[in-house]
């Protein structure tokens, strides 16, 4: 789920970048540093919005580098158990398949895919119904319910499932056998 | 001490002296008064007393004072040897001294010896269904105490307490109890088990046990028992609206909360076997994973290069336990029999390519490097450099060939004892389109054994697994699925590797044939492998069909009807039998004997002088070279005796 949220970092800056721009250095370096990172605790950045307040800056004792304390607004984007999501499948394999909901890697093992999915091995391993009127395929969109996630400092990582009501394939890549 | 005029009325000692001996004379006189006054039985006994209860002996005498029961009134059977049983906290006294709740109470506290425990019956009125073997090891029977202090507020607990499953399961089924209130008098059982914890869950169970299993004053205990049981059900029912309370006050210790609606947990509670764990999470119900066990199979999703920290690395790969393995093993072998096809398994080196290392390359080989430049856009190219590993790796001849044609019969895998990086970039140069080996290379950091190649990391059923490769040790224990490939030497410094003193095929600047080559008959025996296995004929179940005593009627076809002696081949200490060209020629077909007959066909021998080459040059019998068993199983055809003669420099006969 998304989040606007604001959040604050210490950021250090070389006194080269000291000048009448320093500001706008400041903002810059912020955004490269923070800007698709993870942390565990609000998840994925995704975007800053903008700058609320920069503080008063520090000099550290022994380097001339100078620490601001900066609020900023940014998107971030965190999963949770239960939420749901659509996301790109990857990869397919007899264990399950692998989507991908932009930062975020999501597992589907074949327990949470519903029975009546069959694997098929091939040069296009996928998922199909008996039927083969549905198709889970790489590059497929596929809706699907977190079950766990397991945040560490620097990233999360989910399994979900596919077994519920209104979940599954949305949109198939078009590629016929 | 009195005054005397000629010595000083003090003794002049030291006084650590003075108060040593004071106080050693003192002590020492004390323990000679109390040992004189106590006797030995009664010294012990007060030793005894003084260690702390829990790790003393119950004697009948303490039994009796908890039990509120003469010592007469003991069942007789207890023998006071019986009795003198060590007493361990039980969970009640040990969440009183740690203060916590018997929920919160470490797994095992409490259990270590599940068997016995004290009784401390709240008042005489309920001692009396203590039961037969009070004092004892029976699981049957606990008090159940008023329970201690509860901390009601989840805030004081311990940071960690009842956080031990960070799912929130917890959380929806305390309301799902507090709900249920009607059901809890009834089934106290399904009540704690549907509260996640285990604790409780075997709580209920001894209880239940205790329930039925007690012999006397049923009637009284009954009541006792129900009684306690809907005391027991109250409490969790207000254990539940506690912890339902404190979590909405319980938000601030953890910032975001970690759950949103109510996910259907009646689904997921099938999993404590839990299948398999991906990154720490069971794939089936998302819950951390407690412990690394299980098979690893890294190399199913490894391509995704997700690098954690070192001390971290078995949360990167998927396990699985064995049941699951099994259970996708049965799947994979319904699938492939649908689909009529077998499962091979590749290796590398000396098998399908020979690499070597630019620092290896000899001068004559020099006229490498020019061909590869003359090669860049040829489609059919098996010479290729490897920048990033400095190597120079060359292809089989016809291999390219091999893996279309075996690709549509067979689901291919490549198991290599080689390292991740390496075999990742020949399998690009062998399968540019990633069609044959997708997810499917074994490396040496995905064997479970060292040294040794397995078939627990493949995900297909070993009836149907056929194995090509060059090195039979490292298949020790599926000999029988294995295919043995002549080595590969393309480069000089191969046949170093190996002691061969011969040129290798890029010094003579010559190469393997396509037509008859290793991958060929390879590719045949193969063919033919499968045409046996799916044959409609056979009146046996497709799924009851394996692969290896087809291998194996296969090769004991090449040399049916040889009768072989060996002659100055091994050593005569060895048992014969044990050789390995012994065993081969076994595995051909023939039969081997040690002494020589007039059936024998087949002479085999290092030397012409021998006598037993005489006796075959006389009696017209074959008499070849050891090179035609090794030859004959390596082409998978009898070999024509006389391309195999013996090339003796001392023999008389030239």
């Amino acid at each position: 789920m998304f989040f606007h949220i604001t959040l604050e970092r210490n950021m250090q800056l070389h006194p080269r970048h000291f000048g009448p721009h320093l500001r706008d250095k400041l903002v810059a370096k912020l955004m490269k540093d923070v800007e698709g990172t993870c942390s565990g605790r609000h998840g994925f950045v995704v975007a800053i919005t903008g700058v609320e307040d920069i503080g008063k800056g520090l000099i550290r004792e022994g380097t001339g580098f100078v620490t601001f304390p900066v609020k900023y607004q940014a998107v971030v984007f965190r999963p949770f158990k239960g939420e749901i999501l659509e996301a790109v499948v990857t990869m397919v394999n007899k264990m399950g398949f692998f989507a991908e909901a932009g930062p975020v890697q999501i597992f589907v093992s074949n327990h949470l895919i519903p029975d009546d999915m069959e694997f098929q091995s091939g040069d296009m391993p996928n998922y199909t119904t008996s039927d083969g009127s549905v198709k889970i395929q790489k590059d497929s969109e596929v809706r699907l319910k977190i079950i766990g996630t397991r945040v560490d400092a620097t990233e999360i990582f989910c399994i979900g499932t596919i077994k519920d009501d209104f979940l599954g394939v949305i949109n198939d890549p078009g590629v016929t056998a | 001490m009195y005054y005397d005029a000629g010595r000083p009325w003090y003794v002049p000692i030291s006084p650590a002296v003075w108060w040593g001996r004071f106080g050693a004379a003192e002590e020492n006189k004390k323990k000679r008064k109390i040992k004189k006054n106590t006797s030995a039985k009664l010294r012990k006994r007060k030793k005894t007393t003084t260690l702390s209860l829990y790790r003393r002996r119950a004697t009948r005498d303490e039994l009796s004072a908890e039990a509120y029961l003469s010592r007469q009134d003991l069942p007789r059977s207890l023998s006071a040897e019986a009795c003198r049983l060590p007493l361990s906290p039980t969970r009640d006294e040990l969440s009183a001294e740690a203060n916590l709740s018997r929920r919160d109470l470490g797994f095992f506290a409490g259990f270590s010896s599940l068997s016995r425990r004290r009784r401390i019956p709240p008042s005489p009125a309920v001692s009396c269904d203590l039961g037969v073997f009070p004092g004892f090891s029976s699981l049957s029977r606990r008090r159940r105490t008023p329970s201690p202090p509860k901390l009601s507020r989840c805030r004081d607990l311990g940071f960690f307490a009842d956080f031990s499953s960070l799912s929130s399961e917890a959380n929806e089924n305390h309301s799902f109890n507090a709900l249920s209130m009607s059901l809890a008098v009834e089934s106290p059982l399904q009540s704690s088990s549907s509260g996640e914890d285990f604790a409780a869950f075997l709580d209920s169970e001894l209880d239940l046990a205790s329930s039925e299993s007690s012999p006397n004053e049923e009637n009284v205990k009954n009541d006792e028992e129900i009684d306690l049981q809907e005391q027991r059900s109250k409490r969790q029912k207000l254990e539940g609206f506690d912890t339902l309370e404190d979590l909405e006050t319980e938000t601030l210790v953890e910032p975001i909360e970690e759950h949103i609606g109510t996910s259907t947990a009646g689904k997921y509670v099938i999993c404590p076997p839990h299948p398999g764990f991906f990154k720490g999470l069971c794939i089936r119900c998302g819950q951390i994973e407690e412990d690394g066990s299980g098979v690893a199979f890294g190399y199913i999703h490894k391509n995704f290069n997700i690098v954690l920290p070192y001390d971290m690395f078995h949360l990167q790969y998927l396990r699985l336990g064995n049941v699951e393995i099994e259970r996708l093993r049965g799947a994979d072998l319904k699938n492939l029999l649908h689909k009529k096809k077998l499962i091979l398994i590749l290796d590398l080196d000396h098998t399908l390519l020979n690499s070597t290392c630019f620092a290896d390359i000899t001068s004559d080989e020099e006229y490498l490097f020019r061909q590869i430049d003359g090669m860049k856009d040829d489609p059919d190219r098996s010479l290729f450099r490897l920048d990033t590993m400095h190597m120079l790796t060359k292809l089989r001849p016809f291999v390219h060939n091999f893996l279309k044609e075996a690709s549509s019969f067979c689901e291919m895998y490549i198991y290599t004892m080689a390292e991740r990086s390496y075999a990742m970039e020949i399998a690009k140069l062998l399968d540019p389109d990633k069609v044959y080996f997708e997810s499917k290379v074994i490396t040496q950091s995905d064997c479970t054994q060292r040294h040794q190649k397995g078939l627990d990391v493949i995900l297909g059923a070993e009836s149907l697994v056929v194995i090509l490769d060059d090195t039979e040790a490292v298949w020790h224990r599926h000999k029988d699925n294995l295919i043995q490939m002549e080595r590969y030497h393309f480069f000089a410094s191969s046949c170093r590797q190996f002691g061969f003193n011969a040129k290798s095929l890029s010094q003579l600047m010559k190469d393997e044939r396509e037509s008859d080559g290793a991958l060929a008959t390879a590719l045949k025996i193969l063919k033919r492998t499968h045409q046996m296995f799916f044959d409609p004929d056979v009146a046996s179940d497709v799924s009851t069909r394996d692969v290896r005593p087809l291998l194996k009627g296969i090769r004991q076809e090449i040399l049916q009807g040889c009768r072989i002696v060996f002659s100055r081949v091994f050593p005569s200490k060895s048992p014969a039998q044990d050789h390995p060209i012994w065993k081969m020629a076994e595995r051909l077909g023939a039969t081997c004997y040690t002494e020589v007959d007039p059936s024998v066909t087949h002479i085999i021998s290092t030397d012409t002088g021998t006598q037993k080459a005489h006796w075959a040059a006389q009696k017209k019998k074959f008499l070849v070279s050891p090179h035609w068993i090794e030859a004959s199983n390596f082409l998978w055809q009898r070999q024509k005796e006389e391309d195999f003669p013996i090339s003796n420099p001392r023999s008389r006969n030239s």
